[in-house]
C-alpha cells in the first residue's frame, strides 16, 4: 500500500518535470510566456560574450591549431630531400624504394590516341616571389615564365595539344592555386620549372623532382625540425606522407620526370659540356602532392653558375631548354603511346 | 502508453543525446549506443582531402589528422562560441553523425532530448536548437545534469556533480524542473586539471617532450586525490628517447586543484535551501561526468561534507552514458502530445 502511494506520488512528480521540459523548450523557441524580453536580454549577453570568445579563440588558435606545416614556403623550401641521387649512367629506376607505396598504382593515364591532351605548365614563382636570383640579377621567375611560354608554343605546333599556363604574366602565385588550376582545367599532365641555386658548387646541375617519401631517416629528422615548437609528433607527420604516397599515381609521375631528365640532362651536356645530372628525386613538393596526374618539377639550371646566368639570358638559350622539355614531355606522352 | 505503440511500429526512434564539451554521446530506442570525442574536423584544402578522404571527420580520427584540418571543439568551455559559425556547424555536424551511429532505418522520424552543459543551455539556448533541428523532427534541450539525474530516477532531494571536461555543473533536484537558482557551473573541471598538469610536468621536466593531449592521457590513466601506494611513473621522449619519468606527484597535485572549489560549491549550493531540505540532499549527492572517475574523489568530498553532519556521496556507473541514459529515458517517457507541436 505504501509503496503504491510512493508510486503514485513518483508518478505525479515525473509529470511535472517532463511538463516542465516541455514549457521550458517552448520557451526557448519563443512560443511560450515572456520570450521578448529574454531574447532582448540575451542578445546583449551574446554580443558580449562573443567578443570575449572570439579573443579567446583568437589566442587559443594561435597556440594550438597552427601547425608549420602548411605554410607553403617551408613546405617547398624545409622539405626537399637530397639524398637520392643517381649518377649520370644510373638512369634506371631504384624500384624497391617505392614499391611500399605503389600498392595502388592507379589506372594509366597515358591512354590517348588523336584525343586532345592537356598539358599544365607552371612557371615557378612570380610576383612577390622572384625564386632564386643570379650574381647579375636574373631572377628565376622571369626565367620559367619566358621558358613556359616557349615551351608552349613549340607544343602547340603539335596541333593536338592544350595548354594551359599556371600564369601568364609577373604575378603572384599561391601553390595551393596553382594545383587549383590544374584540376580545374583537367590537366592530364603537369610540369612545374623552376632553376636551382647552389652557391657552393661551381656546376650546372640539372634535376627533376616528382612527389614521393625521402629515405626513412631524413623524413624524421625534417618532421622533427617542421614539428619542432608545436605540438605535433612524428607519427602525424609520417602518416600523412604515407597517405599522400599512396593517393598519388607515383610510377606515372617516376616516368615522366625520368623522361624529363634524361632530354635534359644529354642535350644540355652536349650543348655546353658542362652539365651534372643530379637525377630523379622525391621529394614532398606541394605543388606536386596536389595534383592527381603525372606531375613532376623541373630545375633546368642553376643561376648560381655564372657561366650558366650569362646563358640564361640569351634567348636562343631559352628556346634550347624548352626544346629538351618539350622532347621529354613527347617521349614520356610516346611511350604511353607504345603501351598500347 | 502512445509511445510504446508508435515506437513497435518504428516510425520514431528516440535517442537520447549527450553534447559535451570533451565527449559526446548517444543512446537510442533501438539499443544503440555510441560515443565520439567532440572534436570536428573539416580539411584545409583541396590537398588535406586527398589525404584524408573524406569531407568532415570526427573524434580520435580528427585529432589523428589535425595536420590536415580545420579542428573545432566546438563547446570549449562549455560554451558555443556564437558568432563563429564553425563552432555552430560543428554541432551539427556531431549531432548529425551521432544520429547516423544509431543507426536509424529509413523513413523513421528521430525524437530527439539533447542534453548540454548547464551553460551553454543558458547562453546558446536557440543556437543549440537551432544545430540539431535539421536532423531531428521533434527535439527538446535540457541541462545535461538534468538529463543525469532523471535518468537515475534522482527526481527529488538530490544533488548531482557533473564533473566534465569544461565546466563542473551542480543541479539540485526537487521534484520539478530545475531552475536557474538550482543549477551553478564552476569551471574547475577536466581541462583545468589538465593544464595544472601540464604546467606542473613542464616545471618539473623541463626537457621532456610532451603534448596537451598526452597529459590528458596520463590523467586519465592515473587521476586519483589523496593517498595512494602505487608508483606512477611513466614514459615521455628527451631528446627523442623515451625516458620513464615519476609524474605520481604532480597528478596528485594537478587532480587536487580542483577540491577546495568543489567543496565550497557544493556547500553553497546546499546552504541555499532549508535545513530540513539540506539534510536530505547531503544524503543524496550524485557524482557524474568522467571527474567522477578520479580515484578517491568521493571519498574525499564525503568527508568534507561531513563536518556538517551525515552525508552520502555515490558515483554513477558509468559517466560515460549517463547524460545520453538519462536523456533518452526522458525521450521515452515524454508525453507525445509534448513533442508534436516542437
Ligand atoms: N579516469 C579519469 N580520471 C580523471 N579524469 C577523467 C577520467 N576519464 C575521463 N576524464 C576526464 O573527464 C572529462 C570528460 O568528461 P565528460 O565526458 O563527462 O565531459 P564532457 O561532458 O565532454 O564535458 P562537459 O560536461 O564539461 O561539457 C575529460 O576532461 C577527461 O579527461
Ligand atoms: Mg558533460
Ligand atoms: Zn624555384
Amino acid at each position: 500500500m505504501i509503496s503504491l502511494l510512493h508510486q503514485k506520488r513518483e508518478m505525479r512528480v515525473r509529470k511535472t518535470i517532463l511538463r516542465g521540459v516541455y514549457e521550458d523548450n517552448l520557451r526557448i523557441i519563443g512560443k511560450g510566456g515572456n520570450g521578448l524580453i529574454s531574447h532582448r536580454y540575451y542578445y546583449a549577453k551574446k554580443v558580449l560574450l562573443t567578443l570575449c570568445l572570439s579573443l579567446v579563440a583568437l589566442l587559443v588558435h594561435a597556440n594550438y591549431v597552427t601547425g608549420p606545416f602548411f605554410q607553403e614556403r617551408q613546405l617547398t623550401a624545409g622539405l626537399i630531400t637530397r639524398d637520392y641521387r643517381t649518377t649520370p649512367d644510373e638512369i634506371s629506376a631504384k624500384t624497391d624504394d617505392y614499391r611500399a607505396f605503389m600498392k595502388n598504382p592507379g589506372s594509366l593515364s597515358r591512354v590517348f590516341g588523336l584525343e586532345v591532351r592537356t598539358i599544365m605548365i607552371d612557371p615557378g614563382h612570380g610576383g612577390a616571389d622572384s625564386g632564386t636570383i643570379g650574381k647579375m640579377g636574373t631572377r628565376e621567375k622571369d626565367l620559367t615564365l619566358d621558358i613556359a611560354k616557349r615551351l608552349r608554343e613549340r607544343l602547340l605546333k603539335h596541333g593536338k595539344y592544350h595548354i594551359v599556363l599556371t600564369r601568364e604574366e609577373d604575378t603572384t602565385l599561391s601553390l595551393n592555386r596553382r594545383v587549383t588550376m590544374a584540376i580545374a582545367n583537367k590537366a592530364d599532365i603537369f610540369i612545374s620549372i623552376h632553376l636551382n641555386y647552389l652557391p657552393s658548387k661551381p656546376i650546372n646541375i640539372i634535376e627533376t623532382y616528382y612527389f614521393g617519401p625521402s629515405s626513412d631517416s631524413k623524413i624524421l629528422r625534417l618532421a622533427e625540425q617542421e614539428n619542432a615548437g608545436s605540438e605535433y609528433g612524428l607519427s602525424d607527420f609520417r602518416d600523412m606522407i604515407e597517405k599522400l604516397g599512396r593517393t598519388l599515381k607515383l610510377q606515372e609521375s617516376r616516368d615522366f620526370a625520368y623522361s624529363i631528365q634524361k632530354n635534359l640532362f644529354v642535350n644540355i651536356k652536349k650543348e655546353t659540356g658542362n652539365a651534372y645530372n643530379f637525377g630523379v628525386k622525391r621529394a614532398p613538393f606541394v605543388v606536386l602532392l596536389g595534383v592527381e596526374v603525372p606531375s613532376v618539377l623541373a630545375e633546368v639550371s642553376c643561376l648560381s653558375n655564372r657561366d650558366e646566368e650569362m646563358k640564361m639570358n640569351t634567348a636562343s638559350h631559352r628556346e634550347n631548354i624548352a626544346n629538351y622539355l618539350e622532347a621529354g614531355i613527347l617521349d614520356y606522352l610516346r611511350k604511353g603511346d607504345s603501351k598500347l | 502508453m502512445s509511445q510504446a505503440e508508435t515506437q513497435k511500429e518504428g516510425s520514431i526512434l528516440f535517442v537520447g543525446i549527450d553534447l559535451g564539451t570533451s565527449r559526446s554521446s548517444i543512446s537510442s530506442s533501438n539499443n544503440t549506443r555510441e560515443w565520439v570525442e567532440s572534436y570536428v574536423g573539416w580539411p584545409k584544402d583541396f590537398i588535406s582531402l586527398q589525404v584524408v578522404g573524406k569531407p568532415v571527420l570526427f573524434g580520435a580520427e580528427a585529432l589523428k589528422n589535425r595536420l590536415s584540418l580545420d579542428l573545432c571543439r566546438p563547446l570549449e568551455r562549455g560554451i558555443i562560441k556564437e558568432g563563429i559559425e564553425k563552432s555552430e556547424e560543428a554541432v551539427k555536424e556531431i549531432i548529425k553523425h551521432l544520429i547516423e551511429l544509431a543507426k536509424p532505418s529509413g523513413g523513421q522520424k528521430i525524437y530527439a532530448v539533447v542534453g548540454v552543459p548547464a551553460d551553454t543551455l543558458k547562453v546558446n539556448k536557440l543556437a543549440i536548437r537551432r544545430a540539431v533541428s535539421e536532423f531531428a523532427h521533434s527535439l527538446m534541450v535540457v541541462s545535461e545534469p538534468f538529463a543525469v539525474a532523471y535518468g537515475m530516477n534522482l527526481l527529488n532531494n538530490s544533488l548531482v556533480i557533473d564533473i566534465g571536461a569544461g565546466t563542473t555543473d551542480f543541479c539540485i533536484m526537487h521534484g520539478t524542473i530545475p531552475s536557474e537558482e538550482d543549477q551553478k557551473t564552476i569551471l574547475n573541471a577536466g581541462d583545468y586539471i589538465d593544464d595544472q598538469l601540464y604546467s606542473y610536468l613542464s616545471e618539473k621536466y623541463p626537457n621532456a617532450r610532451f603534448n596537451k593531449n598526452m597529459v590528458r592521457q596520463f590523467k586519465e590513466q592515473f587521476s586519483f586525490v589523496g593517498d595512494m601506494p602505487d608508483e606512477i611513473k611513466v614514459e615521455i621522449p628527451v631528446d627523442g628517447k623515451p625516458v620513464l619519468h615519476d609524474i605520481k606527484n604532480e597528478i596528485r597535485r594537478a587532480c587536487e586543484s580542483i577540491l577546495p572549489a568543489l567543496v565550497e560549491a557544493t556547500t553553497e549550493m546546499i546552504a541555499r535551501f532549508d535545513p530540513e531540505f539540506q539534510i536530505k540532499i547531503k544524503n543524496n549527492i550524485v557524482l557524474a561526468g568522467g571527474g567522477s572517475l578520479i580515484r578517491g574523489l568521493r571519498e574525499y568530498l564525503q568527508d568534507s561534507l561531513k563536518e556538517y553532519g551525515p552525508c552520502s556521496v555515490t558515483s554513477v556507473n558509468d559517466p560515460l552514458f549517463a547524460g545520453s541514459d538519462g536523456a533518452l529515458k526522458l525521450a521515452l517517457d515524454m508525453p507525445s502530445k509534448y513533442w508534436e507541436p516542437l
